[in-house]
């Protein structure tokens, strides 16, 4: 590696260093705190003991299977959005009169707080898996068919040009052209939907108290484990944090290089 | 070349200015042993070519680049960051897109605590002084580039510097433009007697404009010569079809195509230095 | 069909009356008469879907109730209360990370990650540091809409054109002039942008909690319907619920825009 590399290696580790020991320095301070009687142990567990409650919650708890449960509800909710959002993000780039009359509504439902109406989808689904796909469903359509839409429709003017200069059929057209011109953004689309599908469905799991990782922590909670419950939660925010990162490395790697 | 005398009456003394910074490819000197004065009340142009240093003695002059060697003193008093005396106006578009015409042009007598109803009248007299009287309440983005730049310019000249500042102040406007910016320019340095500092890399815009020019070398930037310029006053851009405006242009370029060639042929190294290995 | 061709030659000069607009009744009308007729078909289990005579009335009947624009309040307020502390603190957070870029990378990737995660899931933690009233339900919204604040403010302070920092220094501002006067209406549209984010996530976040454990607040009051199967109101509630969020919504980007003078 060459002097400047190295330089430029140093200025970057040396903020993260910096962030992971502040981090480090609040939960040992956090610790003493509460050891010490400031902090009142029965409304904060010192992070000793949450971090000692994680065994014992992934086993009696059965988290890897809870973990599996959640994830076959995002997979699911998944695959719908991908097919239904897709297919709507095409309908509407294919017709411009469709188009222009329900673009702003997708966009509003974007927007729009579906969650809220859990009440309503539990009445319709009952208390069950359908209820939590079902809303993340809707909630995560929106974005998949905007930038399905956007993808098809920002697709260079040259490259349909070159298209049309050797004659390419309609379907061919779309497939060899402008499909793969949109891919990157429709999988940019495909990641927000699932970003916001994990989201509201630990959300629904946790207040219909029904599922995987969500219902765990509702049902920690009503049994006053204190340490389990602040464990479920960081084990749940850790597997949000990795799914978000993973997916983030796939656009990249999807992404052809710019 | 002789070496700049400095006088008692001198508003600004530049002394031995060196400038240096760190690159990826190790250190490289902006600004060599830079020393000039400024008299007050006169017109005085920096040329040179790109790479000489001269955005970086703009922000050493204006005070924003303090990690320098030397002295810059105005007035007697060491500049260590941005004095009063010295009002910038900068290359780039720097009217505030939110304000108006007269809101941005007041802005740095706002800055001083002066009571809205004065700030107002002092601005609208500098807003005619560049001659955008009636556009007061119109937001730079109505307004054209060359519009754009004289609001800068009221607005620092309503701080009323000793001296003004300005980097290339016309750089991203067309030719005609700026002729004509540059008569404005000159009307008002000769109406307002204000000492003007401008660094340019225009051969035409300095002749039109300076009682003297200093002309840079390319990197490592030093002095390499000081022109007096000695052209009638008042000066109006139809000078610039006159013989001795010719020849004073023609023995500027003289000294900075050495300069600028030694600045091309660097360019087109690095440029080789970083092709790809194929 | 004699009059689709009257339609089209008056279409160019009488917008009202445009393709887009007629699909776009067309679609509510159709969307409106298939849940009457699922509605009457009996199809589904009775009263989940509603007659629109009985949400009507619903309708009629909550917005003419103090009891609901009681309960309205109580959950505007906690909304309010939520957006104003998250939103001041993230804000601050923001402008701090946007002008240090050492303290950025130190902390910036902690608030980009944590982000995109179910606030919902600290309520049990809330409930215990603040109680069951209001106190755990502002704090839960406060919880959401902190992360969006902050990452807009931290973008914002990034994209201000460096030239109008250099202005003021050049004038000699102080961090309190440059702040108000320069880094804020710079950053307008981003934060507008940020508010409005952070708006949508206070209310859900705010909501949930209140549907959650509570006994105020709109929140409460569509549990409550729920437990009784009282459908149609349950439905009115949602559509005022939804239309005043897409409402606030859309005002907060309206203002934004307002104030728009672009270069």
């Amino acid at each position: 590696m060459s002097a400047p590399g190295r330089r430029f290696a140093i200025y970057d580790a040396l903020p993260a260093a910096v962030g992971i020991a502040t981090v480090i320095a609040f939960f040992a301070a956090l610790e003493g705190l509460i050891q010490g009687g400031v902090v009142n142990r029965f409304i904060v567990p010192p992070p000793s003991e949450i971090i000692g409650s994680f065994g014992r919650v992934f086993v009696e708890e059965h988290i890897v299977s809870r973990f599996f449960f959640t994830l076959g509800e995002c997979l699911m909710a998944g695959v719908m959005i991908t097919v239904f959002g897709v297919a709507g993000g095409f309908l509407l780039y294919r017709y411009k009169l469709l188009q222009q009359a329900t673009e702003t509504w997708v966009a509003a439902l974007a927007a729009a707080p579906v969650v809220l109406a859990y009440p309503l989808f539990m009445v319709i689904f009952g208390r069950s898996a359908w209820t939590i796909i079902m809303i993340g469903f809707v909630a995560a359509l929106p974005p998949v068919i905007l930038k399905t839409l956007e993808g098809l429709s920002g697709t260079r003017k040259v490259l349909v040009n070159v298209g049309k200069s050797f004659n390419l059929t309609g379907s061919q057209q779309f497939w060899k052209i402008m499909f793969p011109a949109a891919l990157p953004t429709m999988f940019v689309g495909v990641r927000l939907g699932l970003i916001f599908a994990l989201i509201n469905i630990v959300g629904v799991e946790f207040l219909i108290n029904y599922g995987g990782l969500g219902q765990l922590i509702n049902d920690l909670a009503e049994r006053y484990d204190l340490a389990g419950t602040y464990a479920a939660i960081c084990f749940v925010i850790l597997v949000s944090v990795v799914f978000f990162m993973s997916l983030e490395k796939a656009e990249r790697w999807l992404r052809p290089v710019d | 070349m002789s070496p700049p005398s400095t006088t008692p009456n001198d508003i600004l003394v530049a002394k031995d200015v060196i400038v240096r910074f760190e690159t990826a490819e190790g250190p490289i000197v902006a600004v060599d042993n830079v020393s000039f004065d400024v008299r007050p009340g006169e017109f005085l142009s920096v040329i040179g070519p790109s790479g000489c240093g001269k955005s970086s003695l703009f922000n050493v002059i204006g005070g924003l680049l303090t990690n320098h060697q030397g002295t810059v003193q105005v007035a007697g008093e060491t500049i260590d960051g941005p004095h009063k005396s010295i009002g910038m106006v900068f290359q780039e578009e720097s009217t505030f897109p939110w304000r108006n015409v007269v809101d941005n042009v007041a802005f740095p007598l706002e800055l001083i605590g002066m009571p809205k109803a004065k700030r107002v009248e002092r601005a609208k007299y500098f807003i005619k002084l560049v001659g955008l009287d009636g556009f007061e309440n119109r937001y730079p983005g109505e307004l054209s580039g060359g519009m754009r730049q004289r609001v800068s310019l009221a607005r620092t000249l309503a701080s009323e510097p000793k001296i003004l500042l300005m980097d290339e102040p016309f750089a991203a406007l067309d030719e005609q433009t700026r002729l004509l910016l540059g008569d404005k320019v000159l009307q008002i340095q000769q109406q307002l007697q204000q000492t003007t500092l401008l660094i340019t890399h225009n051969i035409t815009e300095a002749v039109q404009m300076s009682d003297r020019i200093l002309v840079m070398t390319y990197r490592p930037g030093k002095v390499k010569r000081i022109v007096d310029i000695n052209l009638p006053r008042p000066r109006t851009s139809e000078i610039v079809g006159s013989e001795a405006f010719g020849r004073y242009v023609a023995e500027i370029w003289a000294d900075l195509r050495e300069e600028a060639s030694r600045g091309m042929k660097d360019e087109e190294q690095h440029a080789l230095n970083e092709a790809p290995a194929s | 069909m004699a009059e689709t061709g009257r339609l089209t030659r008056t279409a160019p000069s009488a917008p009202l009356l445009s393709p887009v607009t007629l699909l776009r009744v067309a679609i509510i009308l159709g969307v409106l008469a298939g849940w009457e007729l699922l509605s009457r078909s009996g199809w589904l289990y009775r009263d989940v879907v509603p007659s629109w005579l009985a949400i009507g009335k619903a309708l009629a009947d909550l917005l003419s109730s103090g009891e609901y624009y009681f309960n309205l309040g109580v959950t505007a307020a906690e909304i309010g209360a939520a957006l104003a502390i998250g939103g001041i603190s993230g804000m601050a957070v923001g402008i701090l990370l946007g002008a240090n870029r050492f303290l950025a990378k130190a902390f910036e990737p902690y608030l980009y990650y944590l982000g995109p995660t179910p606030k919902i899931i600290f309520f049990p933690i809330m409930i215990m540091w603040f109680g069951v009233g209001p106190g755990s339900k502002i704090a839960l919204g406060t919880l959401s809409c902190f992360f969006p604040v902050a990452l807009s403010a931290a973008a914002g302070m990034r994209q201000i054109d460096k030239v109008l920092i250099k202005v003021g220094k050049s004038f000699r501002a102080n961090t309190w002039q440059t702040v108000w006067k320069i880094y804020l209406p710079a950053m307008r549209h981003p934060i507008i942008n940020g508010v409005r984010l952070g708006l949508g996530v206070a209310l859900i976040g705010t909501l949930l909690a209140e549907t959650k454990l509570s006994n105020k607040g709109v929140g409460f009051l569509i549990i409550q319907a729920y437990s009784v199967f009282d459908m149609p109101r349950m439905y009115a509630m949602l559509i005022v619920l939804f239309v005043l969020a897409i409402g606030a919504n859309a005002l907060v980007g309206r203002l934004g825009g307002l104030h728009t003078i672009r270069r």
